[in-house]
């Protein structure tokens, strides 16, 4: 070490300020061709969505003129935004909540020795692999009142005497909607936690045992505890891809019946796509931005809190 | 919590909740298969049983001749596949940066990475779509491997640092002293040492993409430049849905992506967490 220094700095010598510009420079040149990626792709679009939510825009996209919070006062004004706001809250944290305890449950199950363990970890990789709008599409069929599979299962079983209209209301549908949400869900949680589990040493509860600790002490003393980055890691990065996703609601009901069942992302692409108000649209992107930004931060505080007390 | 429990009562309902979640799991799957080989009367029947009468495997067969599949499929591989070199090429050097030089901006950098997690295609739509008309790429697949390369960018970048992180610069150094330059020190040895996390990265940006569904739903309306996710549509009609057809496509687009997936797993998630407990 000491050598190679020595040796790197006479020959730097002469154009030793050159080369420290150099050195400055460098780190940046490596990041550029990702900044520029991620510029284009993603900075341009935010932009243009925060400009879009203050301007005029016509049914075919023309841009008109800036027309300050108009966007947002017409969008403030309609009961359905406010319906898919309450909607995206409980979705997010029903499928957020309900897969997080599961998963990890699912996870603790994991790390007990049994035959078939590892088949069992290779089938709960399926539901995550899986694009969504498949799996959606499934449930779909699934769920559907008249020649449904699931109708057609429970008949065949005995369990009903006759077909089940599953999805007979708003609140029907959106159940359903959070229960695939949890089924595609659960597989990252499971795994994030599996990778907290295994690195924990044995010997804790080891000696855990020989003070006689019950299997609850251990959980929340030992386990939980320890387990915690990796189940903050899943619920913070499940709290935006959740809040975020599409598919799901797209594809079961569209939003319908009569709006009842949208969520944020779903409303959106609907006013844009479906009825070209692309301003009001832009308006309620910004306003998700706004929710999960809040997140995040209170995310930030806790963790720069944590770290400090460490 | 024991690595071994021996109460053979908690061994038994163990056995019973994992075969309970086994069935739910593998559930839609079995729909899957079962209704891709149903005759088109028996999918519509009220009274059907929970396994198909006649076993029409022809499905799996003529539902190549039903749709331009195989083209859908090629875009898939095409964009999936395009996304995932250009996110690698830009990852790679940015990882380096970040796991071995020190400059000023870094935690800021990690920082915009981490928060461009936040804004998810979907959000970013309006924008999005406008932005890709102005450049002439709405309906084309260069436009999707673009926007998928960048918004797997943040991923590939935090598995990628990880590796990189995980492994000890001393035998670089060592190359450095001999005259070796900093990218041939990066590709002749940090590289091949991080190959599991980058075969990692690779595999996982490339399901992603093949996945994705809502932006080429939007930017795409040439049937010929669709891929499979969005194809699979044309079996969608607005009256008549072609379920066998639709569930035959379906098992092509996730086989592939199961398998890969199933390769990568241990490596991703210990990826994952460990970039996000060292952040």
């Amino acid at each position: 070490m000491n050598k190679s220094a020595k040796i790197q700095s006479q020959k730097n010598g002469a154009n030793s300020q050159t080369l420290q510009t150099m050195r400055k420079v460098e780190p940046y040149i490596w990041l550029l061709p990702s900044i520029i990626l991620m510029c284009c792709m993603i900075m341009i679009p935010i932009v243009n969505v925060f400009r879009a939510s203050v301007t005029e825009i016509t049914k075919v996209g023309v841009y008109k003129e800036f027309n300050g919070l108009a966007n947002y006062a017409s969008i403030l004004k309609e009961q359905t935004f406010w319906n898919t706001l309450q909607n995206t809250l409980i979705w997010t944290v029903v499928v957020v909540g309900v897969s997080t305890v599961f998963g990890f449950i699912l996870a603790l199950v994991l790390n007990v020795e049994f035959k078939g363990r590892k088949f069992v970890r290779a089938l709960i990789v399926f539901p995550w692999a899986t694009a969504l709008i498949i799996q959606s599409v499934v449930w779909k069929y699934i769920i559907n009142a008249d020649y449904g599979a699931l109708n057609a299962l429970l008949y065949n079983l005995g369990i009903i005497d006759k077909y089940v209209n599953w999805t007979a209301t708003p609140g029907a549908f959106f159940a359903w909607e959070c229960f695939i949400g949890i089924f595609v869900t659960i597989p990252f949680v499971t795994f994030c936690v599996l990778s907290g589990l295994q690195s924990i040493d044995t010997s804790l509860y080891e000696a855990c045992d020989m003070d006689g600790a019950n299997f609850f002490q251990k959980l929340f003393k030992v386990t939980l505890p320890l387990v915690m980055p990796s189940l903050t890691v899943s619920t913070v990065l499940n709290i935006i891809y959740v809040f975020n996703s599409f598919p799901i609601v797209w594809t079961i009901s569209k939003g319908d019946p009569a709006d009842q069942t949208h969520t944020l992302v779903t409303y959106l692409y609907d006013l844009s796509f479906s009825n070209g108000k692309f301003g009001e649209a832009a308006a309620v992107s910004v306003i998700g931005f706004v929710i999960l930004a809040v997140c995040a931060s209170i995310y930030m505080i806790m963790t720069l809190r944590a770290e400090r007390e460490d | 919590m024991n690595t071994r429990s021996k109460n053979p009562w908690k061994r038994i309902f163990l056995y019973l909740f994992v075969f309970a979640v086994c069935v739910v799991i593998l559930y839609p799957y079995f729909v899957m298969f079962t209704t891709a080989v149903k005759s088109n009367e028996e999918m519509y029947s009220t009274t059907a049983g929970i396994l198909p009468k006649e076993w029409k495997l022809n499905n799996l067969i003529d539902v190549w001749t039903q749709a331009p599949i195989l083209k859908y499929m090629l875009n898939s591989i095409i964009v999936a596949g395009g996304a995932t070199i250009l996110a690698i090429l830009c990852g790679i050097p940015a990882a380096y940066a970040l796991s071995r030089m020190r400059f000023k901006g870094k935690g800021f950098f990690m920082g915009a990475v981490i928060m461009s997690q936040m804004f998810s295609p979907v959000v970013l739509l309006v924008g999005i779509s406008r932005m890709m008309s102005a450049i002439g790429l709405k309906d084309s697949l260069l436009g999707l491997i673009l926007l998928n390369a960048a918004f797997n960018q943040a991923f590939a970048i935090w598995l990628l640092r990880g590796t990189f992180t995980s492994i000890s610069s001393e035998m670089e150094q060592a190359a450095k002293i001999d005259g070796c330059g900093t990218v041939q020190a990066l590709i002749r040895i940090l590289l091949p040492m991080a190959a599991p996390g980058i075969i990692t990265t690779l595999i996982f940006v490339f399901i992603n993409s093949w996945n994705e569904y809502t932006i080429a739903l939007t930017l795409i309306s040439t049937d010929a430049l669709k891929p499979i996710t969005v194809g699979i549509n044309v079996f969608y009609g607005f009256n008549m849905i072609q379920w066998q057809y639709l569930f035959a496509t379906s098992i092509y687009a996730t086989i592939p992506v199961i398998i890969l997936f199933l390769c990568i797993e241990k490596h991703l998630v210990a990826g994952l967490t460990s970039g996000g407990v060292k952040g």
